[in-house]
């Protein structure tokens, strides 16, 4: 039973701006408890060069997903293996292989594990330079029933190397996707995501889907602050993956330093009890 | 050599900063509390932070940085640089340091941050901080930073920020003209923040290499391509190149190899040390793996000591005997291989060459007169086998009369020599008849020996040319009296004369430890002071004498067969400056030394004299006295008797403070109360108003009202003293910025200086309010004023030539190592003009008979000796020079590879201007291997009498 005593931050967000570093005052109500149990886990504990789990895990294999990204996802260990100190590593390497220029790696619990509602969160250390794009995300696991945007999309993190202070938590649904999801951005003034670990979680519910940075509420998005319909009432899966180059962080450059490593210390899902 | 690189630029520029910052307070360190240091994080917001200073580097556009309300990023103000045109005669790039005396605290700072733009796109050549003037031993730079029209936001990581508890260097930068075109940048909100957005730290020594080299025990290696990377909150690394401070080296075995705080290792034994180093705990990325084969393979043994009595001797190199000096042991003519290094074995000095093919070993500067020697003696060692046909071989070379490389008259001959007369691993002495070298049919200038055969390594003692006859030689003592002295008594102050009454009660012998015997014998009737056998030898003067009131000390001397002799006056403290005498003499010398080679001596309370050196000296008035009661042409007395010269310059061109023959600015007060205890009158010297400042401390000079001299290019100032040993001039605008200029002093009879007003750059030209004199003794001053010279005679009183010869140089021919000089003869095949892509052009002229080296349109220019010269056993190196139009003027000592610095030459000058450098000041040049002379600045140059001497 995990019990997560969380802090509701209230400030005087400025909602059309993009980056908002919170700044909190004493009187911050307390989030209301919630009682959570753990249903799903990867702690990643095993072997250097180990594949992920295949009963937890499984690879998305090629390349451009729709974002115009150059790396060619593979399922070899030189991409996606555990570390041999408790970590899953995912790493971005300038090579040529199958046509591109980059190889990476994509893994999913599509298939393996899904659910509606309750706590996703991971332990994560970030890359880093331009073009380097990793992601926390989740999926409609109705996917490939009714497409996306149709689906829904959960960004528990996205991170463009080249802004290492900034993360992005945003939802994507039917008449607000791409470019016109929800999103909402959390900055570090005085540190940056690739030198530590940070958590990376969000909390869904039937009214609310909330993002957090470790303890750090920063974004609260309900039903009624999408333009369409509200998609997140049924299970979605969850995707990890570190991209190279795209349309949402640009190319890599000369000075991006390879290859770039996404360290998880851990994936869990828990469902909420009362 | 070819291009000026950076350390060279900041070489340069420790010079200049000590032109331009005088005025700075020394504090006292003992005084102080334990460190508690500002952490003023601002350097320049909208203006200089609280105790900022800048200075320019030497040889480049004092005028390039200025503040900018025009443009700028923020607030009101911004810094600006204008880079100059290549050529510029302001200089050729731009370049400075922005430091505080009181050093700041900037460890709790991650970063120096500014923004920047620039007139358009462009690479700005070095940017950093930790430039104190000093060691600088927390640099930390970036290069190639690339500008645009658009500002940007430029971030260089502090290294490490736990090291800058007390840092002085806050900003520095040089940057040359693009494509040889100036331009402009600015920067703007100058200051040391901390980020926390700066991560993964990648230090790495010898550029990340890891690298392996060969030594030998006592070899010392420098750890280069110091730099570390630092991710910036962009994603991307930022490379900082690292002085050796912030690093901790570490040897894997100090047994074998130790390297200093400052990267520098030293082989101490056989086997393998590897150098690594972290910067802030991280390990640096490379590595020197030191392979040390011990000591090289040596005799065991030195050589058998020579027993021939000294007086038969000759003696090039061993230490049986003095030496006569040689020029080089290691000529490194073209197609030689031969590395010659020396080492002890049992104390006894011997010569070692490895990879010899063949060396060239020359002493031509004082050739070697053996016309009365039998016989040439070389004792050698040799690992090496030495089955035939392996032979050694010695060549011998004599320069004939002219004493010079070629003319028709020289002579040599070679010998070789083979198995037995050669051996492996024992001394074998070569003691050869000189007539065996057929050849050699001259032997009064020897000049050059080679060694050469098929012995790759070689050691070498005891090279001498003796006799087994009987030598004529010349007295051992002198026959004569010495000169009688001709200063007037009251001028003088005697210590050991005949002629004057001598200061009383001189201990001329205390016991010092010496090993010299003192005696007193009349010499001719004429009572003389003889040192035998002098190691050093002291006097003790019975009380403090004050001489300040002299201008020079007399001394007589003779020696035959001393080869040092120096003398030191000491004043209390003690305080000791040692001056060199030439010696052997043969016959009665006297020196006039003039007090002020004597500094920092207190010549207001000398207590000692002192002598060291070799041989038997005689000695005899030694007193000081005071020159100007005489008919020198130097004037004279203790204030003018002529009125200052006529200033020549139009009216219409002048703005005047204080001059009889302009009028001057209203209202200006020649005396405010600074609390100086300078006693200020005006006095009329031959009819001209003067300003008088007596026993000056400092003085100001309070303007009527602020002046705008900015369309003025000169300052001018006559002044006259007799017994001033220091005196600056300052100009001061609001702020205030002063900026002093140092005066040549004692003069002796009226000077006028044209000081150029770049010189007292950062001061507001276009807002003087005061000026300055500090300094002491009593000044007379006249016709102060600006003037622009712009469309007329300079008033330097000359044209854009000499008209006369350089002086002739008056030290012994025997003592001297010439580079360029009529007077004596010089190294052989020295290039003067070297193609290092330099505009300068060079010619030589006759300038009233006498060859004179020129440079017109000086921007740098090299000379490439013809050989390498070791004049580690000279003292100064001597320069002729003239210019007209010149305002900057270096020159620059290079040895292998290249090591270089420079020293300042005071341009423009008002007729020849002679200049004796003491070699130390060129230091870290490597003395004993000298390949090239630098010059850089700019105007036309007219150089003679190069030379170094001792």
């Amino acid at each position: 039973m995990k019990n997560s005593k969380l802090i509701l931050i209230q400030c005087s967000l400025l909602l059309a701006v993009l980056l908002v570093f919170p700044q909190c005052t004493d009187e911050a109500p307390s989030l209301d408890n919630r009682n959570y149990t753990l249903v799903w886990e990867d702690e990643f504990d095993g072997a250097a060069g180990q594949l992920p789990d295949a009963t937890k895990w499984a690879f998305d294999i090629g390349t451009d997903w729709g974002n115009d990204q150059l790396e060619y996802d593979t399922d070899r260990a030189e991409n996606v293996s555990l570390d041999g100190n408790g970590n899953l590593a995912i790493i971005a390497r300038k090579e040529s292989f199958a046509g591109s220029a980059f190889t990476s790696g994509r893994i999913k619990t599509q298939g393996l594990f899904d659910q509606a509602y309750g706590r996703f969160e991971a332990r994560i250390k970030m890359p880093w330079g331009p073009g380097i794009w990793p992601a926390f995300w989740l999926l409609g696991a109705d996917i490939d029933q009714v497409g996306w945007p149709q689906c829904g999309e959960i960004d528990i993190m996205e991170y463009r190397g080249q802004e290492t202070n900034l993360i992005h938590g945003s939802i994507h649904g039917p008449g607000y996707s791409g470019g016109a999801a929800v999103t909402k951005s959390f900055g570090f003034p005085n540190n940056r995501f690739d030198k530590d670990f940070h958590i990376f979680a969000v909390e869904w519910t039937t009214e609310h889907i909330d993002f957090f940075v470790d303890e750090t509420l920063y974004q609260r998005i309900t039903p009624d602050a999408t333009s369409g319909e509200w998609v997140y009432d049924h299970p979605f899966f969850i995707i990890l993956n570190v991209a190279v180059g795209g349309n949402y962080v640009g190319f890599p450059t000369d000075q991006t330093p390879f290859p770039q490593t996404m360290l998880v210390d851990y994936v869990r899902v828990y469902q909420e009890v009362n | 050599m070819k291009n000026i690189n950076h350390n060279n630029i900041i070489y340069t520029f420790l010079i200049t900063a000590l032109l331009i910052i005088t005025a700075s307070c020394k504090r006292d360190v003992e005084d102080l509390e334990p460190a508690s240091f500002p952490t003023t994080a601002e350097i320049f917001i909208d203006g200089f932070s609280a105790g900022l200073s800048y200075a320019a580097f030497g040889g480049s556009d004092v005028t390039a940085f200025d503040t900018d309300t025009e443009v700028k990023y923020s607030g009101t103000t911004s810094m600006k640089f204008a880079i100059p045109d290549a050529g510029s005669p302001k200089g050729s790039y731009a370049g400075g340091v922005y430091f505080t005396e009181v050093g700041r605290d900037l460890s709790g700072y991650d970063a120096l941050t500014f923004w920047v733009r620039a007139s358009k796109a462009a690479t700005i050549d070095i940017i950093g901080f930790g430039n104190d003037l000093g060691e600088s031993n927390y640099q930390a730079t970036i290069g190639g930073l690339a500008v645009n029209t658009n500002w940007k936001k430029v971030i260089i990581p502090i290294p490490d920020p736990s090291k800058l508890t007390e840092e002085r260097g806050m900003l520095f930068y040089s940057e040359g003209p693009e494509e040889g075109k100036g331009y402009t940048f600015w920067i703007d909100e100058v200051k040391f923040e901390k980020l926390g957005t700066l991560a993964h730290t990648k230090p790495s020594i010898l550029e990340g290499q890891d690298q392996v080299i060969s030594t030998e025990t006592g070899d010392n290696l420098t750890i280069g391509g110091k730099s570390a990377s630092f991710n910036l909150p962009t994603g991307v690394d930022q490379r900082v190149a690292v002085a050796p401070s912030y690093f901790t080296f570490v040897s894997s075995n100090p047994s074998v190899a130790t390297v200093s705080e400052k990267g520098i290792i030293t082989v101490l034994a056989e086997g393998e040390a590897v150098i690594t180093a972290k910067l802030a705990d991280i390990d640096a990325v490379g590595s020197l793996k030191v392979v040390s084969s011990g000591q090289p393979i040596r005799p065991l043994t030195p050589a058998p000591t020579p027993e021939v009595p000294s007086e038969k001797v000759i003696s090039m190199y061993s230490n049986a005997y003095t030496n006569v000096p040689i020029d080089t042991w290691n000529t490194r003519w073209e197609f030689s291989t031969a590395e010659d290094t020396e080492l002890q074995i049992d104390g006894d000095d011997v010569r070692r060459y490895k990879q010899l093919n063949f060396v060239g070993i020359e002493f031509s500067s004082a050739t070697i007169d053996a016309s009365q020697m039998t016989h040439f003696h070389i004792d050698v060692w040799t690992p090496d086998p030495i089955d035939p046909p392996a032979a050694f071989k010695i060549l011998l070379i004599d320069f004939g009369a002219d004493g010079n490389f070629g003319g028709g008259d020289d002579t040599s001959h070679e010998l070789s020599f083979t198995n037995p007369t050669i051996r492996s691993e024992s001394w074998f002495s070569l003691d050869i008849p000189l007539s065996s070298f057929s050849g050699l049919r001259n032997r009064a200038n020897m000049a050059q020996m080679v060694l050469s055969g098929d012995l790759p390594t070689v050691f070498i003692d005891n090279v001498y040319f003796h006799t087994d006859g009987e030598i004529t030689v010349g007295p051992s003592a002198p026959i004569v009296a010495a000169p009688d002295p001709m200063q007037n008594t009251e001028d003088v102050i005697s210590v050991f004369s005949d002629s004057y009454a001598n200061v009383e009660g001189t201990d001329f012998n205390p016991d010092w430890g010496q090993a010299t015997v003192v005696t007193q014998e009349a010499i001719a009737g004429n009572n003389t002071l003889v040192y035998s056998g002098l190691n050093y030898q002291g006097m003790q003067l019975a009380s403090s004498q004050d001489v300040s009131m002299m201008t020079h000390l007399h001394i007589d001397y003779w020696t035959a067969n001393s080869s040092a002799l120096n003398t030191f006056l000491i004043s209390s403290g003690p305080i000791e400056t040692g001056y060199a005498l030439s010696v052997p003499t043969g016959e009665w010398a006297s020196v006039d030394i003039p007090l002020s080679d004597f500094s920092p001596v207190d010549l207001a309370d000398l207590i000692q004299f002192k002598f060291d050196g070799n041989g038997d000296i005689y000695l005899d008035n030694i007193y000081f006295y005071n020159d100007s009661g005489m008919g020198t042409g130097t004037g004279g007395g203790t204030m003018p008797t002529v009125a200052a010269p006529d200033p020549t310059q139009d009216a219409g061109n002048v703005i005047s403070v204080f001059s009889d023959a302009y009028s001057n600015v209203e209202g200006t007060d020649f005396n405010p109360d600074w609390g100086q205890a300078t006693v200020v009158t005006q006095e009329a010297i031959a009819g001209n108003n003067t300003l008088v400042y007596s026993g000056l401390n400092y003085q100001g000079i309070q303007l009527g009202s602020s002046q705008n001299v900015s369309g003025m290019t000169h300052l001018h100032i006559d002044y006259w003293t007799a017994n001033s040993d220091a005196l600056n001039t300052f100009l001061i605008s609001s702020g205030p910025v002063e900026t002093a200029y140092a005066l040549s002093v004692p003069a002796g009879e009226w000077a006028s200086v044209d000081i150029p007003l770049s010189d007292f750059s950062p001061v507001d030209l276009a807002d003087l309010i005061q000026f300055k004199f500090d300094g002491n003794g009593d000044i007379y001053l006249d016709n102060i004023y600006f003037y622009n010279d712009s469309g007329m005679g300079t008033g330097t009183g000359g044209g854009t030539m000499p008209t006369v010869a350089a002086p002739d140089p008056t030290q012994d021919a025997g003592n001297v190592i010439s580079v360029f000089s009529d007077a004596y003869s010089n190294v052989e095949g020295t290039d003067f003009n070297p193609d290092w892509g330099q505009a300068t052009v060079v010619t030589q002229e006759a300038i009233a008979g006498n060859n004179t080296l020129v440079y017109s349109g000086l921007n740098y220019q090299g000379m490439q000796l013809g050989s390498s010269q070791n004049v580690s056993g000279m003292t100064h190196l001597h320069i002729d020079y003239w210019t007209a139009n010149s305002d900057a003027l270096n020159t620059f000592l290079i040895s292998s590879g290249p090591v270089e610095t420079a020293y300042a030459l005071t341009v423009p000058t008002s007729g020849w201007v002679s200049v004796d450098i003491p070699l130390s000041d060129f230091s870290p040049v490597d003395l004993a291997d000298i390949i090239q002379f630098k010059f850089d600045g700019n105007g036309d140059i007219y150089l003679d009498n190069i030379y170094f001497h001792k």
